[in-house]
């Protein structure tokens, strides 16, 4: 029962060390290879990195928690996006913000999203799973018959949920102009300020999950959740509730995520899909429902990804992140954190 | 204390117990015996909420608890204690007490209650800080137990504290379990080591297709031909009792 703690195998290791490496002097002999765009390299991989991070931790607590994969992540990244530029217009357009803040009404109005699109979306969150998930959950949860309908639930959801932001949004794209100042310079490296806010934000809202789950009375009753419902039961930890919490807590990491991203590119309904994917792809290299290997394989992608598009090919972007996972498949179907997580008794 | 009264209930559509019966008295040891798959766990699971009753009340301290939620039946002092490898191995010995103690309100009580779990189990002060997954398998069993005694229960019923375990490690548990009682709690153990269990408890049931079947003093069931009778399904002639 304890194959938890057991020690990966070392061709796997090395197997993996050999790919590292291989990709390594690969990119290291390109053309484009000098110190400046590594550096840039390394600095957007990162940030992109902690942003997918942030998704795949959410779909691992939800793995662990309700012991089903949650198709429907990406719609709560995309509405969290959302509600961030909503929130950010309404302050700005307001002028109230001006008033009060007239050097750093950017800032404070894109702080404010940040902040609300976490609570809406942790809320809206345990709306969704009280009435459409807990039902299922209800006849038995992931290894079970009912576990099918959850899946499937969850892309039928992510369905309805673009077609809700449609209705709402209307589906063009949205241009998110979050007034944040200028590009700073970085260790040679400019960088535009949504950028370092998603590099800053990402970070603190990482590190303070940490704190919650290691710290706190209530991270304490997640992790033993997430382990085992029924031992849970047993020590006195009201159930229902903490799965409303984790899955609010996934949602919440989805929107902050998404008002994060949102000044890099566009608001738009179909960003979910493929920030799905990416996340899904992230949770898998770093072993899917281990959290810091949730943390972990979203450096991993988000370096990769960038690093290929800078060094081989930009138009094919979005192809080395599941190219990446097939790869890590293959030689260590585990994950680098590959633990047995939980043991179904 | 804890009161059973025509029991009837199962898993899914499955019925394992009909129609038990059984009462445990405040502050005594009360054993409850059978063989496999007699619904010896069944009870447990009903007492402590996990499954559901289907009919019959279960009543705890003059409650009915049949219809409550798992942690309202652990906040009110009933507590059940599984198998030692049910606990949190990637969590400290530390945390999986915390966790044990997790109705409790107040942080003093949390403290209290650990200083009393390190009295009966020093082995686990030892250990507070080692990752749950590096314990023996008498060791599991001991933070099982003291995991149990974390939330000031009033009862605790214990699921095969025996379970592979070498015989001095069961009897270093059960003497720890005589001195829980003699502080004050109540015991309901369900156990397979026959022997050992009536040595212990004051009086035993022993159930069989899930009901009760025969109880009496502990005393007068060692000797009893009947109780090798419903661990052997009947005929046996060489119980291991």
């Amino acid at each position: 029962m304890f194959k938890k703690l057991r020690l990966t195998s070392k061709i796997e290791n090395a197997l993996m060390l050999t790919f590292t490496l291989i990709f390594l002097i690969f990119i290291s002999i390109s053309p484009d290879m000098n110190l400046e765009s590594l550096k840039g390299v390394l600095i957007i991989g990162i940030t992109v990195g902690i942003i997918y991070g942030l998704v795949a931790v959410g779909i691992s607590l939800i793995y662990t928690g309700l012991d089903v994969v949650n198709f429907s992540h990406g719609e709560f990244f995309m509405l969290g996006a959302f509600t961030g530029l909503t929130v950010y217009n309404f302050l700005i357009d307001g002028e109230i913000i001006y008033k009060i803040f007239p050097e750093a009404y950017g800032w404070v109005g894109y702080v404010i999203g940040l902040f609300l699109a976490f609570v809406t979306m942790g809320l809206f969150g345990i709306l969704i799973e009280r009435i459409f998930l807990r039902p299922l959950t209800k006849k038995g949860g992931g290894y079970t018959v009912a576990g099918m309908g959850i899946i499937i639930c969850g892309f039928g959801l992510s369905v309805i949920l673009q077609n809700v932001a449609y209705v709402i949004w209307d589906p063009t794209a949205h241009p998110f102009h979050a007034d944040l100042g200028l590009p700073i310079t970085l260790g040679g490296v400019t960088l535009p300020m949504t950028y370092l806010w998603m590099l800053v934000t990402g970070f603190i809202v990482a590190g303070a999950l940490y704190l919650f789950l290691n710290k706190t009375k209530m991270g304490l009753g997640v992790r033993a959740v997430a382990y085992s419902k029924v031992v849970s039961n047993l020590v006195g930890i009201n159930v229902p509730l903490y799965i409303s919490i984790i899955f609010g807590i996934a949602c919440a990491l989805a929107g902050i995520a998404g008002t994060l991203v949102g000044p890099t590119y566009q608001v738009v309904i179909y960003m979910g899909y493929i920030i799905l994917l990416k996340a899904f792809a992230a949770a898998v290299v770093g072993g899917f429902g281990s959290l810091p290997g949730a943390i972990i394989g979203g450096f991993t992608v988000g370096l990769f990804e960038t690093a290929c598009a800078f060094f081989i090919s930009g138009s094919h972007k979005d192809a080395y992140a599941f190219l990446l996972m097939i790869v890590v498949l293959l030689i260590k179907p585990t994950g680098f954190f590959g633990v047995q997580v939980k043991m179904k008794a | 204390m804890l009161k059973i009264n025509n029991l009837v209930s199962g898993y899914g559509s499955v019925q394992i117990l009909n129609g038990s019966n059984m009462e445990v008295k405040n502050q005594s040891i009360v054993a409850l015996l059978g063989g496999n798959g007699t619904g010896k766990s069944t009870i447990l699971k009903a007492c402590s909420g996990i499954i559901r009753a289907w009919k019959g009340t279960i009543s705890f301290d003059g409650e009915e608890i049949q219809n409550l939620a798992p942690h309202k039946i652990v906040e009110k002092g009933l507590v059940q204690v599984t198998q030692g490898k049910d606990v949190f191995p990637a969590m400290t010995v530390l945390e999986n007490l915390r966790l044990g103690g997790f109705v409790l309100k107040s942080n003093i009580d949390l403290k209290n209650n650990l200083e009393k779990v390190f009295n009966y189990f020093p082995r686990l002060n030892e250990r507070k800080n080692q990752l749950a997954a590096t314990l023996s398998g008498g060791e599991l069993q001991m933070l099982c137990i003291g995991r149990g005694l974390m939330s000031n229960p009033k009862m605790i019923m214990l699921d095969e504290p025996s379970a592979a375990l070498a015989p001095q490690i069961v009897m270093d548990i059960f003497k720890n379990i005589n001195k829980i009682r003699k502080d004050g709690l109540t015991v309901l153990v369900v156990e397979q080591n026959v022997r050992m269990a009536l040595l212990l408890a004051d009086y035993g049931y022993v159930i069989k297709d899930g009901a009760i079947n025969v109880e009496g003093d502990s005393k007068k069931l060692m000797y009893d031909e009947s109780v090798k009778d419903s661990y052997l399904g009947g005929g046996g002639t060489t119980a291991n009792v």
